[in-house]
């Protein structure tokens, strides 16, 4: 399995605010998803729609596993697409909101991913190939 | 990124990938499926190849043998990476004017 990604940041607003973010349709869709459906409690959907770098819509298949507002929420993350290769259900983010001064510290972990290259599975090579070549047409136009 | 992009932007070495995918081949053995392409322009194919980290070389006397690196494609992890990098940009961006919005 893949190490876990780890990120943090500063943000200069509330983690009350910045939860929402996180389970809330109107304000998720303007950071992460073109598109979702919540239900933000153990167990309830996260369903999300992302458009790809090839103008592809991905759809995310997860389920919520914690919530505590306003300094949890960890839920599950996976795509439909068996190209992408990760599949629903397969693994984890996790969201931690401290408060820091005025603001929030987020710390975000994407743990239990596969290893490999993006697109290794089923059609993955030749849809890798593919998708690279149309970013080249698409760099070069 | 960009090296591999410039590197299977040419149909050519795409297929040179498919050739290599699962087997490694001499130089000679590539270049003998494209008799309509020189034999310097195959081994210059090969070296862009190479230096994008899409195939390994290893020599075997005088031949040069290739066969490609799935692990040369990008990683998921990497893939991800930049992904949460980008997405909490703007996260950051949004929350902040929310908040504003909310408490002037």
């Amino acid at each position: 399995m893949a190490e876990p990604i780890v990120k943090e940041t500063f943000i200069d607003a509330s983690p009350e605010t910045v939860f929402a973010f996180f389970t809330e349709p109107d304000l998720i869709t303007r950071w992460l998803a073109e598109e979702a459906t919540l239900d933000p409690r153990p167990g309830g959907a996260c369903h999300q729609l992302h458009r790809g770098e090839d103008g592809k819509q991905y759809r995310m298949r997860g389920e919520f596993v914690e919530v505590q507002p306003p300094s949890r929420v960890v839920f599950t993350w996976g795509f439909e697409e068996s190209t992408i290769g990760v599949f629903p259900g397969t693994s984890t983010v996790e969201v931690t909101l401290r408060p820091e001064g005025d603001g929030t510290r987020l710390q975000l972990v994407h743990r239990d991913l596969p290893d490999g290259a993006v697109g290794d599975h089923t059609a993955g090579w030749e849809e890798m190939l593919r998708r690279l070549a149309e970013a080249c047409a698409r760099v070069s136009a | 990124m960009q090296d591999v992009l410039d590197a299977v932007v040419e149909p050519r070495r795409r297929e040179i990938l498919r050739l290599v995918r699962d087997r490694e081949l001499p130089a000679g053995e590539i270049a003998a499926r494209f008799p309509d392409v020189s034999r310097p322009t195959v081994s210059e194919h090969l070296r862009v190849l190479r230096e994008a980290g899409l195939v390994t070389e290893r020599r075997q006397g005088t031949r040069r043998l290739y066969r490609a690196r799935s692990e040369g494609l990008m990683s998921l992890r990497e893939f991800l990476d930049g992904f949460w990098d980008a997405r909490l940009e703007d996260l950051r961006v949004q929350a902040q004017r929310e908040e504003k919005r909310r408490h002037g």
